[in-house]
């Protein structure tokens, strides 16, 4: 399964769970979207694969065309990710979806004001999570026109 | 006068008494104006002259004059000219010397009132010289220190009060003479031996040379104020600690809640997920038995799920703030019924919405409370062929309105009737009606916290009632 992630996809994930991202690869398998799926561990890994420095330095300078972004990241987390990438011309048309198991209002108040373009509570039930899963990714990766400077298909 | 003047003379004559006339008409004219004024002066100074022209010079009993007797007219009229005179200033003293003793009475009758004012009010005023000598007292302060105005008067103050100040007497002293008054709390002792506490105010009484002369100070007892005040202190700062206790304690639960809602679900993700996974990568080569199981793991990974989001609904209700506005119960309850519709479906289910009021409440915690009522509803008459579901209002005063949602279901046992809003409380078994026990305990949290009460009626096999009250909507 991990073969599946590469390193230039036109979705790029945080996500510091292995079982995570497994289900996550899973339930894009069947929509062929495997492998347009960039997995970053964490919220240092996913600032570096969008400045393409350290470790992506050689990659393509295109942006993904969503982000499926998890909160409780090691390192620098979610919350601040979605704070830099938002104040920063040159990434803010990406598209952030926030999957996050936290129902805390809080947490999705925070995310809002911060211009989160939405936010996905990764539900208990597999078939749920499957379901959305595949929606989400149907529709930011196939349905929706990313914004220009993004990697396209 | 003159009369009797003319009298003296005339009988003096007789007796040869000369040259007695004179001065006897001088003493009437000047007894005349000395007593009775300008007016009768100048009368009996005619007459005088008059008489004496007539009786006593010649030739006698004319009124001929001649020019000898003119020095006698000139002597009389000089004589009471200046008696005249002389009693005018008289006058003049004596007038000025009355209007001062009337002036006198009336400012001696003032002050006697004055003070006994000043006896009258219950406020403590007492003066004291320069020296610090007392030298007034009124009733107030003898009410309030114990001693007498014969006592007080004359003592030193400080020898009597042995006042103790916030600050240096010096700086007391000196603010005064600079301004003319003081204000502060002072501790003085009683008669009796005991502290008293005062808010005292002290003014300064100059002299027509502006040196100042005496200190009037007036004193309130706030010994009690004081205590209480203290008391007050004493109690804010053990609410303080409390407050900044129960605030940690607070952060703590909802750090745990905050853990429990993101770490506690992504292993229950990952069991049921995988489970799944098995499910279908394996369904076929398991058996029957196998795949029971599989299927017991989702279902009790789904239940846990259930549990855990419950837990936090309820929790939050606990530690989240109430944001009180006008709510409309007629809303709400058309709100809920959409939300639960969907577990009617396939089923015969009659709705009655009553007229419902408007009341004062946390709007989506008043949702919640008439989602779980309804839902029980639903729940707990899914074995009827028609399950009837009525909510309405049981009455409303001014003072509240009660609320209430019955159906035609299971029922239960009115000896369990206190279990029901406990918290994992369930007066039926897993496998006749599915729920976590959180419901009706999260119901009566936030019907509490909005200040009103939560009660059931049923019988078994008979229906339930729940109410709610909740403080009416005022205006």
């Amino acid at each position: 399964m991990e073969k599946t992630s590469t390193t230039v996809g036109r979705i790029l994930m945080v996500e510091d769970d292995p079982k995570d991202v497994e289900l996550t690869l899973t339930a894009l398998e069947d929509y062929n979207l495997a492998n347009e799926v960039v997995v970053t561990r964490d919220g240092e890994q996913a600032l570096d694969y969008l400045y393409c420095r350290g470790e992506y330095k050689m990659r393509s300078r295109e942006n993904p065309a969503v982000m499926l972004l998890d909160l409780k990241l090691p390192k620098v987390d979610g919350m601040e990710v979605l704070k830099q990438i938002k104040a920063d011309p040159n990434l803010s048309m990406i598209p952030v979806v926030v999957l996050t198991s936290s129902r805390e209002e809080k947490d999705m108040v925070a995310s809002y004001k911060l211009g989160v373009n939405a936010y996905v509570v990764k539900p208990v039930d597999f078939h749920e999570f499957v379901n959305a899963i595949k929606e989400l990714g149907i529709f930011w990766a196939v349905i929706n026109e990313p914004p220009p400077g993004s990697i396209r298909k | 006068m003159t009369a009797v003047a003319l009298g003296f003379a005339l009988l003096g004559y007789r007796y040869q008494f000369h040259d007695v006339e004179v001065p006897l008409f001088l003493l009437a004219i000047a007894l005349t104006a000395w007593y009775a004024g300008p007016r009768p002066t100048v009368l009996a100074l005619a007459l005088s002259i008059v008489l004496f022209d007539y009786f006593f010079t010649e030739p006698r009993f004319t009124l001929y004059v001649r020019s000898s007797d003119v020095p006698y007219l000139v002597i009389f009229i000089c004589f009471a000219s200046l008696v005249a005179w002389f009693s005018a200033v008289r006058r003049r003293v004596e007038t000025a010397l009355v209007r001062a003793r009337d002036d006198l009475q009336a400012e001696v009758a003032e002050r006697t009132q004055q003070a006994s004012l000043l006896d009258l009010t219950h406020d403590t005023i007492f003066v004291r010289l320069m020296n610090d000598m007392i030298t007034y007292w009124n009733r107030g302060a003898q009410q309030l220190y114990g001693w007498t105005a014969q006592e007080a008067i004359g003592k030193h103050s400080q020898q009597l009060f042995q006042t103790i100040y916030p600050v240096p007497v010096e700086d007391v002293r000196a603010e005064l003479l600079r301004t003319g008054r003081w204000e502060g709390e002072l501790r003085k002792r009683k008669a009796d031996g005991t502290e008293v506490v005062v808010a005292s105010r002290w003014s300064l009484r100059r002299d027509e040379q502006d040196r100042p002369l005496a200190i009037l100070e007036t004193n309130n007892d706030i010994t009690g104020r004081k205590r209480r005040e203290q008391e007050i202190q004493d109690l804010n700062r053990e609410l303080e600690k409390r407050s900044t206790e129960l605030e940690a304690t607070n952060k703590e639960l909802e750090a745990f809640a905050y853990s429990v809602s993101h770490d506690l679900r992504a292993p229950l993700r990952h069991v049921s997920g995988y489970s799944e996974l098995l499910q279908k990568k394996s369904a076929s080569v398991l058996d029957d038995k196998g795949n029971r199981y599989i299927a017991m793991i989702v279902d009790s990974a789904k239940h846990m799920g259930n549990l855990i989001d419950d837990l936090l609904s309820f929790s939050r209700i606990g530690r989240a703030e109430a944001r009180k506005a006008p709510v409309s119960l007629t809303q709400l309850a058309k709100e809920a019924l959409n939300e639960v519709r969907p577990e009617t479906e396939g089923r015969n289910v009659v709705w009655k919405i009553g007229d419902l009021p408007d009341l004062y409440g946390d709007r989506s915690m008043m949702r919640l409370v008439l989602v779980n009522l309804l839902s029980n509803a639903v729940k707990f008459t899914r074995t009827r062929a028609q399950a009837e579901i009525e909510i309405g209002c049981a009455s409303a005063t001014g003072e509240e309105c009660v609320v209430f949602v019955r159906d035609n279901g299971v029922g239960f046992d009115m000896k369990y009737v206190n279990k029901l809003f406990g918290v994992f409380q369930r007066l039926h078994q897993a496998s006749e009606f599915e729920g976590t026990g959180i419901g009706l305990a999260t119901v009566q949290r936030v019907i509490h916290r909005h200040g009103g009460r939560v009660w059931a009626e049923g019988a078994v096999d008979k229906g339930a009632t729940f109410y709610f009250s909740t403080p009416a909507l005022k205006g």
